[in-house]
């Protein structure tokens, strides 16, 4: 089948690529552009490890068609770093022990940022809610609430003092 | 596994998606069946027993509409479609959106997502039943990307259908891909794939109506026209049309409505029976109350006969569990999905009962 | 030398792992996400059978298939192997028959995936279809038609244990309870799928493939490189395994998996380098999990409680391949002491083939579903007899330092603190019996080994191997076979070669499991790497550590074993006020920049090491930064090295009778669980609210990561306890996919609060023992019980799914008959059904098809059938 030139725009960046139709973005992402944060963990759609943003929206890339998504706004783990430094969510979740393998990490960061952002201050129910978008097989996810506690707070701590 | 290899066609426009679905879905159409496709005496392709490469397929339809592709992506992985055209509607902006209408009612776009239904305030409001159903769909950001569409259109599933090629190789295929038998049900012809979608069966109860375009312009249905009761042929569109939109009517705006679904995991997981039950009161009295079922039959089903049993009466626990008792022989699972089918039956006897309590309330 | 006892600086602080940010930024690189230049992908064709002979095979069309590479066959390397030195029944790629669907056959290499799954479905393969078995206790019978022609009855291993005078023991018993518990398989559903890149070096010499470099997802690269060797008959010094990030393992890459070898093979055939990443479906079929377990458990109790005896009979349907078979079905046996002192222990164990996926190693390995078994039991018991089950289990408590009827070494023992701590926080004794209806607690107990104390190769190697080279910048590299795999490997040894030396801990940089640069270690598995590949740390650090304070004693003026060595200091214990021991240790008083680098600029140049410290020398030192000391040990010895490694004691090795090598470790941890429940009486779902959890790991080195891996633990016990369940008929998984095999979401996975006991292991580095694997043993029977005391019913088969509870509430109430389970009850299991204990399918299933791997023409005799 013959490959298509699209334009992705990635963390801010717009690629050229030429891909087949039947490309996933999760393979473009991973295969084109090197941007292998995002994992592959099943076959099927359910465990949200490949979980990147598009236009602001959590969704999972590897049910996603690359070429569909041009003209859409991408965010991957790559693109969250901020400033060249750990994000708020980055600290914590290595600081409270949200990552142990790391696999699903990306994927659930990815699903956090899009909580955080539509709901700066979430309560319990509500991240439990959210991360049950991507599973997880190291954690048992506990140490996950407490790094987002974390992170919220220091984020918010980050606005008082800015003020 | 890598998808099959199509050409994908985005339209941006409603008009633009029709002229390729007629352009690309007819069966004289040069792209069509490939040539070793062969069937058998009932039509059906049929795996030979010593012939293990894959030469021999079900019928397919050559273009594919994908509109989320939360259910189409892995299918298409495991070869359960390969079509030659696959239409993208992610770009066609008109077909998305909650539009109430003059008359209470209201019209929703086929593309609208499942989180957009399960956070409009006007639908929480008006038409709870769809929102909690909504709200159920597989996992937060599944919700993100599947729709009311799609959800309705949803391919019916079963444990011996959704699975690789390699897999359904080893059982030797069934009937509703690339084989002759159903292992559910053997000694028949029919298929018993499960519809597993949980807004229709709160559709139902609503008396939703959809819309559906082709060549010919658009015409509008009631939903449970829609469904055939047939696992395999489980839907009537064909392969040129389109559905568009979903109407809910006035008449049925501000029943109380409740769903649920019978799930292992809280999350992710696709209904292992869901009920969907309306109801309107006056006073201490039922006026009116449906009751819709999915998961358990090829299609989603509104229980006959409930109206008829509770209204006018006041409810209580041995009307409630009267009305579960009814669903329940509605209900006719089989071994299309986790849990035994006697225990699934069970739950829609359980779950109506509760459901129709709590609507009550 | 003088470690400062019990006040660490970095040792029991809650520390971000090493490679945390790797993790979270993504930047961190698994084994799919390498390519190397040139590189093919592989794809493995798959069996459709469960049981039937190749008798042919034509890859001609697939070979023509334009972008297709090269197709490898068992014929390409028909060496057999297998983790185990009794178990190489395994080749890469089939020889001459397959064993079960989804055995491997051949592997397609091309250009790209899509191609080479087309060129797979060219592969023509003609098959003589055999009887299969799927039931292990029917495959026990079988005369012929053998998945393996050397193992008659398809029994792999049988093993018949008495420790002091079982029957005696039962004599002595005022109850006894005696029933059937069925335990279902599981698997390890790590997140990442497994995946090899393998690639060849042309040898400059001979111009032909020399040297292979393997990239894979293992917990043991040192054994990978050793089949490696063995079915490529290669030397072991020629081949080169690297283990970059591994996505979770849980003992499912614990062992040799077949694309690891195939990978290589495919690599071979094709002269290109080849990757092969398994599909979840290949993840499912390499499985390696837990098996199917029947448990026929006696137990008697004296009525003070006291247990006199206990017998175990145990099948494991072990699937079609020996893998760590031998050694589960010992552990089974072994386990059932060194928790409890039981005088008199009978066990008879089974492990059987059956043709499906070759079960092997999964946390716990070996003891979770005895253990469920075993707890349950004793919580019978104790409702029999009339006492507490917390207080049933204080009064069979070990009395350690002691060796066990079954001659496992008990020393540090923290079971006493676990359940008088769980029993404190879970307000045992308030809330027992006390909850309303539909509510219940329940306690149960387990232990696990921190590491076997003999290697599955019976050698006097050394199971770990430290190595640690400090330059003359003071960056500390520690040389490591042990493999992260996300447990905190590579932390736990930074954090020991830290406390060691006394330096900091982004000092330290951990190079592991290269087999190039990194000595032997036997990997990542048993629980066995902070107790192990942590003392050779320990170890090795001392070394270097004595080297240092060697020169710097004499630098100081002062006896090298007064020198104290922390927050990167180096100082004497004797000096007194600012320089006094205290004051250094005072993490405020770290050496400023200037101070802690001996490179800077002197007098317009920049200057490093020595000679910049002969600028700055003035007469003997009251304290030395640390890079001053490692220059001037440099100086003095020529080269900064050490090296350590570890071998369990003698002693710790276990009694002598057959299957005696299997149980015996240096050090056990505890743990004792309370698990809140609640029931919904009417659907039979069962929800737990709350676990506590208390676990004697020996010492905390990182309370985040202990209190992780306890969570973690808990968490994968209530999978199995609740949802998990691998589902079989005729030999096909209806479940090989993260939908259908339910692993918990984040909205039903309770609270856990992990509980952390410290019994310091005398042997333990800083006395810490296993904390990863023993907690999860614990959780099933903690559920189970809990049901009990909710709602009254005892289930004896596992996973507790709605309809099995469900089940079991009709049948005590008595109540309408409904038969939700297909007539196998939960609370007394007769057996396995056909398809494998799961409860979907009715009966023998529907007629099948023509070309249905379960067809059998002719059943054979004592078969399946």
């Amino acid at each position: 089948m013959n490959k298509e030139l699209i334009e992705l725009r990635v963390n801010g960046r717009t690629h050229e690529v030429a891909v087949e139709p039947s490309a996933l973005l999760l393979d473009v992402l991973r295969q084109e552009l090197g941007l292998t944060g995002s994992k592959r963990g099943c076959d099927d759609s359910s465990c949200g490890a490949c979980t990147v943003l598009v236009d602001g929206v959590a969704m999972m890339s590897c049910a996603l068609l690359a070429a569909s998504c041009e003209g859409q706004e991408i965010t991957t783990i790559e693109g969250v770093s901020e400033h060249g430094s750990l994000a708020a969510i980055q600290k914590a979740y290595g600081d409270w022990g949200g990552a142990q393998c790391g696999y699903c990490t990306p994927g659930f960061i990815m699903t956090v940022k899009s909580l955080l952002a539509e709901n700066p201050d979430p309560s319990e129910a509500e991240v439990r809610d959210a991360l049950s978008s991507n599973l997880c097989r190291c954690t048992g996810y506990n140490q996950m609430y407490e790094a987002i506690r974390s992170a919220v707070d220091a984020e918010r701590k980050g606005i008082a003092f800015a003020k | 596994m890598s998808l099959p290899q199509f050409r994908l066609l985005r339209p941006r426009t409603l008009g633009e998606a029709l002229d390729f679905l007629g352009k690309y879905s007819g069966h004289e159409s040069a792209h069509t069946l490939p040539a070793q496709t062969s069937r058998g005496p009932d039509g059906r392709g049929r795996p030979s027993p010593h012939e293990h490469s894959r030469g021999r397929l079900s019928p397919q339809v050559p273009i594919q509409v994908i509109a989320g592709g939360t259910d189409l992506i892995p299918s298409m992985r495991q070869k359960l479609f390969e079509p030659e055209y696959v239409l993208d509607l992610r770009g066609i902006d008109e077909m998305r959106g909650i539009r109430p209408a003059a008359d209470g009612g209201v019209a929703i776009g086929a593309l609208t997502t499942l989180r957009a239904i399960e956070t409009s305030a006007f639908l929480q409001q008006h038409y709870p039943v769809l929102t909690e159903a909504a709200a159920t769909v597989a996992s937060p950001v599944l919700r993100n990307m599947g729709t009311i569409g799609g959800n309705i259109c949803l391919d019916t599933r079963c444990l011996w259908y959704n699975q690789s090629l390699t897999w359904r190789k080893g059982c030797g295929f069934c009937i509703k891909k690339d084989g002759d038998l159903c292992h559910v049900a053997p000694g028949g012809t029919k298929c018993w794939a499960t519809f597993s979608g949980d807004t229709p069966p709160a559709l139902l109860c609503l008396n939703a109506e959809i819309e559906i375009a082709g060549p010919s312009g658009a015409r509008r249905i009631a939903l449970h026209e829609f469904y055939t009761g047939l696992g395999d042929n489980y839907r009537k569109l064909q392969p040129n049309e389109l559905v568009t939109r979903v109407f809910l009517p006035a008449a049925l705006a501000d029943y109380r409505g409740v769903y649920r679904k019978l799930r292992v995991r809280g999350s992710i997981d696709y209904p292992l029976a869901g009920v969907a039950v309306v109801v309107k009161r006056s006073n201490e009295h039922i006026d009116d109350a449906r009751v819709g079922i999915t998961a358990v039959n090829p299609a989603p089903v509104l229980v006959k006969g409930v109206r008829e049993m509770v209204a006018g009466k006041a409810l209580d626990e041995t009307l409630a569990e009267a009305v579960g008792d009814l669903a329940a022989k509605t209900a006719k699972p089989l071994t299309t999905s986790a849990l035994t089918p006697e225990y699934r039956r069970e739950m829609i006897r359980v779950f109506t009962k509760r459901a129709v309590l709590a609507a009550n309330n | 030398m003088t470690r400062v006892n019990g006040n660490f600086s970095i040792i029991g602080k809650p520390t971000a792992m090493v490679d945390a940010a790797e993790k979270t930024t993504g930047a961190g690189k698994y084994t799919d996400d390498f390519s190397v230049p040139g590189m093919l992908v592989g794809k493995i064709l798959h069996s459709p059978y469960p049981h039937a002979r190749i008798k042919r095979i034509d890859t001609s069309r697939a070979e023509k298939l334009e972008g297709v590479v090269a197709v490898a066959i068992g014929e390409d390397a028909p060496n057999p192997y297998g983790i185990l030195p009794v178990g190489h029944d395994e080749h890469a790629l089939a020889l001459d028959k397959v064993r079960y669907v989804g055995d491997n056959v051949a592997c397609v290499v091309a250009v790209s995936e899509a191609i080479a799954e087309k060129a797979l479905e060219l592969i023509d393969v003609e098959y003589e279809v055999l009887p299969a078995y799927f039931d292990p206790e029917e495959s026990m019978k079988a005369e012929t038609d053998l998945i393996h022609e050397n193992k008659p009855h398809n029994l792999e291993k049988d093993y018949h244990h008495a420790f002091g005078d079982p029957e005696k023991g039962f004599a002595e018993a005022d109850h006894i309870a005696e029933a059937r518990f069925v335990s279902n398989e599981v698997t390890h559903a790590a997140m990442e799928p497994h995946s090899t890149l393998a690639s060849f070096e042309l040898d400059p010499h001979t111009g032909e493939l020399g040297r292979l470099t393997v990239w894979s997802s293992t917990q043991v690269p040192y054994y990978l490189q050793h089949k490696l060797s063995l079915v490529l008959e290669m030397p072991m010094q020629q081949i080169r395994v690297i283990k970059p990030l591994v996505g979770g393992g849980f003992g499912g890459k614990s062992e040799v998996i077949p694309l690891e070898i195939i990978a290589a093979i495919a690599a071979r055939t094709a002269k290109a380098p080849v990757k092969i990443t398994y599909t979840r479906e290949e993840v499912f079929w390499a499985h390696r999990g837990r098996p199917r377990t029947i448990i026929d458990l006696k137990t008697g109790v004296t009525n003070d409680g006291r247990i006199t005896a206990v017998k175990a009979r145990v099948v494991q349907d072990g699937g079609a391949y020996c893998s760590y078979g031998v050694v589960t079905i010992l552990y089974s046996g072994a386990l059932l002491g060194a928790l409890y002192d039981i005088p008199n222990i009978q066990y008879d164990g089974y492990r059987v083939l059956t043709n499906k996926p070759a079960c092997g190693a999964m946390r716990g390995h070996g003891t979770v579903n005895v253990r469920f078994a075993f707890e349950s039991q004793l919580d019978e018991l104790a409702a029999k007899i009339g006492i507490d089950s917390a207080e049933l289990r204080q009064r069979n408590l070990l009395q350690p330092p002691c060796i066990t009827v079954n001659g496992l070494r008990v020393q540090s023992y923290g079971l006493p603190e676990c359940i008088e701590k769980t029993v404190e926080r879970s307000g045992w004794k308030q809330r027992k019996g006390k909850l309303p209806k539909g509510r219940g607690l329940g306690i149960a107990c387990s232990h696990y080994v921190s590491g076997a104390a003999n290697s599955i190769i019976r050698s006097d190697m050394p199971h770990s191997t430290v190595n640690i080279k400090i330059d003359r910048d003071g960056g500390v590299v520690v040389y490591t076979g042990a493999s992260e795999i996300g447990q905190g490997s590579d932390t736990m040894t930074a954090q020991i070669a830290a406390e060691t030396l006394g330096c900091s801990l982004s000092r330290v940089r951990v190079i592991a499991a290269d087999t190039d640069l990194t000595p032997i270690d036997i990997g990542s598995y048993s629980s066995r790497v902070t107790f192990m590949a942590g003392n050779a740390t320990l170890r090795a650090a001392d070394e270097v550590k004595k080297r240092i304070a060697a020169a710097a004693g004499k630098k100081m003026g002062c006896a090298a074993e007064d020198l104290i060595f922390r927050n990167d200091r180096v100082f004497s214990k004797n000096s007194t006020g600012s320089l006094s021991a205290d004051a250094l240790a005072d993490k405020s008083v770290r050496p400023t920049q200037a101070e802690a680098s001996v490179s800077g600029r002197v007098e317009g140049q920049i200057l490093r090491g020595s000679l910049q410290q002969k600028r700055k020398e003035e007469g003997p030192k009251e304290s030395m930064t640390f890079e001053e000391a490692v220059v001037a040990a440099i100086d003095f010895h020529g080269a900064l090295t050490g090296t350590g490694s570890y071998a369990p004691p003698q002693d710790a090795r276990g009694g002598k009778h057959k299957g005696a090598g299997v149980g015996p470790s240096p050090a056990y941890s505890y743990s004792a669980q309370v698990a809140e429940v609640s029931v919904d009486e009417d659907t039979g779902e069962v929800t737990v609210h709350k676990v506590w959890a208390a676990h004697d790991c020996g010492r905390a080195l990182n309370p985040v990561s202990v209190e992780g891996q306890i969570i973690g633990s808990v968490w994968m016990g209530m999978g199995q306890a609740l949802t998990e369940e691998m589902v079989w008929k005729d030999g096909m998984l209806m479940n090989p996919g993260l939908l259908e095999y339910r692993s918990p979401s984040s909205v039903e996975s309770p609270a856990v609060e992990p509980i952390i006991v410290e019994s310091v292991d005398p042997e333990g580095p800083f006395g810490a023992k296993e904390c990863s694997e023993g907690s999860l043993a614990a959780t099933i029977p903690a559920i189970a019980n809990a049901i009990y005391d909710a709602v009254g019913v005892r289930l004896h088969e596992c996973p507790f799914t709605p309809e099995r509870v469900l089940a079991a509430l009709r049948a005590k109430k008595n109540a309408k008959a409904l038969n939700l389970t297909e007539g196998v009850d939960p609370t007394a299991p007769v057996s396995f059904r056909e398809h494998g204990g799961a409860l979907w399918f009715k009966g023998k299933g529907p007629e099948r098809h023509a070309m249905d791997p379960a067809r059998r023409e002719a059943p054979a005799a004592g078969g399946a059938d």
